[in-house]
């Protein structure tokens, strides 16, 4: 069944990294299946390696053993102006840091992924202007960053990964910098986008009330992913 | 690419202190630079003036000091395609005393040859006639009649160092050119009369003009041949415009002192305007992160840096040629012996010059960072703070 496809899949994924004398191994031998329409919440302890998990989704970063596919590619075989390409079009990610560029506008910001498109002007604008009505931003085309809030500027981060239309949101503690009203116009966001758009959603978080919004939730421990339903043990 | 211009742009106007001081900076420097540019390629490129293309000047071979026999005048005039020959002699002396201000050219000539030697100068007729009719009358130019408020019948007594008299002169003439207006010309008779037979007879310089631009290095290479091997004195002739070259290079290695300026004004403007993109890069290295996780690739990040210092640096060199070229305004008035500086400006070729360094020294100076933050890894630029 499609609904049952498979966007992403890692088997014995690890992740070490190596400072001079030091190893740290972020990821030990993760097994994770993640399907199209899925909500995941990633949680765990400051430093289980969820960030780390995240990168590797992305191809933000190389695993140091074992198997990653995502949207049926193996991203350890792809070049990396094919990742570059494949990320632009197929994940959306979002920070806790918002990470606008301060001299953008909110329009500016969001149109920056469909520059690697060929759309011309024009598309570019009505495409980056829908996202931000999308998340409800319509009226703050103009505004900087710094002119925004906290909670909209996140919003505006949301329409910036969205606007390519991909098939995978991967969000890193999204409300980890927000407050309590603002964390859940977020969550609401990107709940709508798992359900109306049918996005896959993976999103780390450390808040437990966040996690609701997600329709399955993993726990990280120290590197190793917890087996389905089971909680850490403190 | 040109897609990513407003971004460009927009970077370059992020720090506007830090940006428009280093494009005073790149500015300043490719000022000097420009200005010693347009001198190298006045001096070392440009067809000379005119008037001067047709001139050329016979010397000693040994030294500008030393002499040659009168005599040769007629030989030289045999020679095909010389229109005129005319002698000329600097007498070098004082006016008044040895400050450089009042230092100016002062030659003995034939005043009956003089105008068709110079047929720029442009000088009343009947104040022509006065000169060439009068042993001590005295032609110089308007700008040095302006100077001194000199007006016609004054007196004009130049003391002389060279040689051994005092010249007392009467103001006859004014001539007016484009080029020099800074020359007293007297009567080599009157010289001559004074000196003792031993010294009589001689010529410093023969000044030659030819039919045409095309015969010059020709008739150069005639009167060379004409006088090698004689006992009296062998010559070296070349064109006015080289003759003058020389003269500045006997002050020393001016072509290698001018690249010399220049090489020292580009390296310095180069450090300076690499340690400034660094520090600019290294602020946005997170940034940089962000780009490349929305799917940028190093190369285009790359491009957009080194875009955004070609540009700033492109601003600092077209401010930097117009300040030089209102620098060669100012040189241009000054009092000068070399017709070339007379006509100092910045060329198409000289500014394309000075602003393809600009462009250089903007590609150069952030292509390491450049190309380090284009490499960083994803992860490790999005950790960087701001
Ligand atoms: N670039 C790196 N170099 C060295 N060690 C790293 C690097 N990135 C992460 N680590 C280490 O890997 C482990 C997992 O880090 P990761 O950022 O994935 O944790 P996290 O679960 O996201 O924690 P947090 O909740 O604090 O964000 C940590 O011990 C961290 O110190
Ligand atoms: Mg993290």
């Amino acid at each position: 069944m499609t609904t049952e496809e498979t966007v992403i899949q890692a088997r014995a994924l690890t992740k070490e990294f190596v400072r001079d004398e030091f190893h740290v191994i972020a990821l030990q031998d993760v097994d994770i299946d993640i399907h199209k329409g899925e909500f995941v919440a990633l949680m765990g302890p400051s430093g289980s390696g969820k960030s780390t998990l995240l990168h590797l989704i992305a191809a933000m970063d190389y695993a140091t053993g074992g198997e990653i596919r995502v949207l049926g590619e193996n991203l350890r075989a792809m070049s990396d102006g094919e990742i570059a390409r494949w990320r632009n079009h197929n994940v959306g990610f979002i920070f806790q840091q918002f990470n606008l560029i301060p001299v953008l506008t909110a329009l500016e910001n969001v149109e920056l992924p469909l520059k690697l498109t060929n759309l011309n002007k024009q598309e570019r604008n009505d495409h980056a202007t829908t996202a931000l009505k999308l998340v409800g931003l319509g009226d703050r085309l103009g505004h900087f960053p710094r002119q925004l809030s906290g909670g909209q500027e996140q919003r505006v981060a949301i329409a910036r990964a969205i606007v390519t239309d991909p098939a995978l949101i991967l969000a890193d503690e999204p409300t980890g910098n927000l407050d309590a009203a603002s964390a859940q116009e977020v969550l609401s966001i990107l709940s709508r986008l798992n359900k109306e758009y049918g996005k896959t959603i993976v999103m780390v978080t450390h808040d437990a009330h966040a996690a609701r919004s997600a329709t399955k939730v993993r726990h990280l421990e120290k590197g190793a992913l917890l087996p389905e339903g089971q909680l850490p043990a403190d | 690419m040109f897609r990513y211009l407003p971004l460009v742009v927009k970077n370059c106007w992020r720090n506007r202190r830090r940006t428009t001081l280093t494009i005073i900076s790149i500015g300043a420097s490719l000022c000097l630079l420009g200005v010693l540019m347009a001198i190298y390629h006045a001096f070392y490129f440009s067809d000379p003036p005119p008037e001067q293309a047709l001139r050329l000047v016979t010397r000693n071979r040994v030294s500008l000091t030393f002499q040659m026999p009168q005599a040769y005048r007629e030989q030289i005039k045999q020679i095909p395609g010389v229109r005129e020959v005319m002698i000329s002699q600097w007498f070098g002396g004082t006016y008044k005393d040895r400050r450089p201000e009042n230092m100016f050219a002062r030659f003995a000539s034939e005043p009956d040859r003089l105008f068709t030697i110079h047929g720029e100068m442009r000088v009343p007729e009947n104040q022509k006639k006065a000169f060439q009719r009068e042993r001590s009358a005295c032609l110089v130019g308007k700008a040095l009649a302006d100077k001194y408020g000199w007006k016609l019948g004054d007196r004009i007594t130049i003391v002389g160092d060279i040689f051994p008299l005092n010249l007392e002169l009467t103001l006859r003439a004014i001539y007016e050119a484009d080029l020099n207006n800074e020359t007293l010309y007297f009567n080599r008779e009157y010289l001559e009369e004074s000196l003792s037979e031993r010294r009589r007879g001689n010529a410093g310089t023969f000044n030659i003009l030819a039919d045409s631009p095309e015969s010059v290095p020709r008739i150069a290479a005639a009167v060379d041949t004409k006088f090698r091997n004689s006992s009296a004195a062998e010559t070296k002739t070349e064109a006015e415009q080289a003759f003058q070259l020389g003269f500045i290079s006997a002050m020393g290695n001016v072509k290698l002192f001018l690249l010399s300026i220049c090489g020292a004004v580009t390296f310095t403007i180069m450090l300076v305007s690499a340690n400034t993109m660094a520090m600019s890069v290294r602020e946005r290295v997170r940034e940089v992160g962000v780009l490349r996780t929305l799917g940028f690739t190093p190369a285009a990040i790359m491009g957009m840096i080194l875009g955004e210092a070609v540009a700033i640096s492109i601003i600092g060199g077209v401010i930097g040629c117009g300040l030089a070229s209102l620098l060669c305004g100012v040189v241009r008035s000054a009092p000068a012996f070399i017709l070339q500086l007379k006509t100092l400006s910045i060329t198409p070729p000289v500014a394309a010059a000075c602003i393809g360094v600009a462009a250089f020294i903007g590609l150069v100076s952030s292509a390491v960072p450049a190309w380090s933050a284009s490499r960083t890894p994803i992860v490790e630029a999005l950790r960087a703070s701001d």
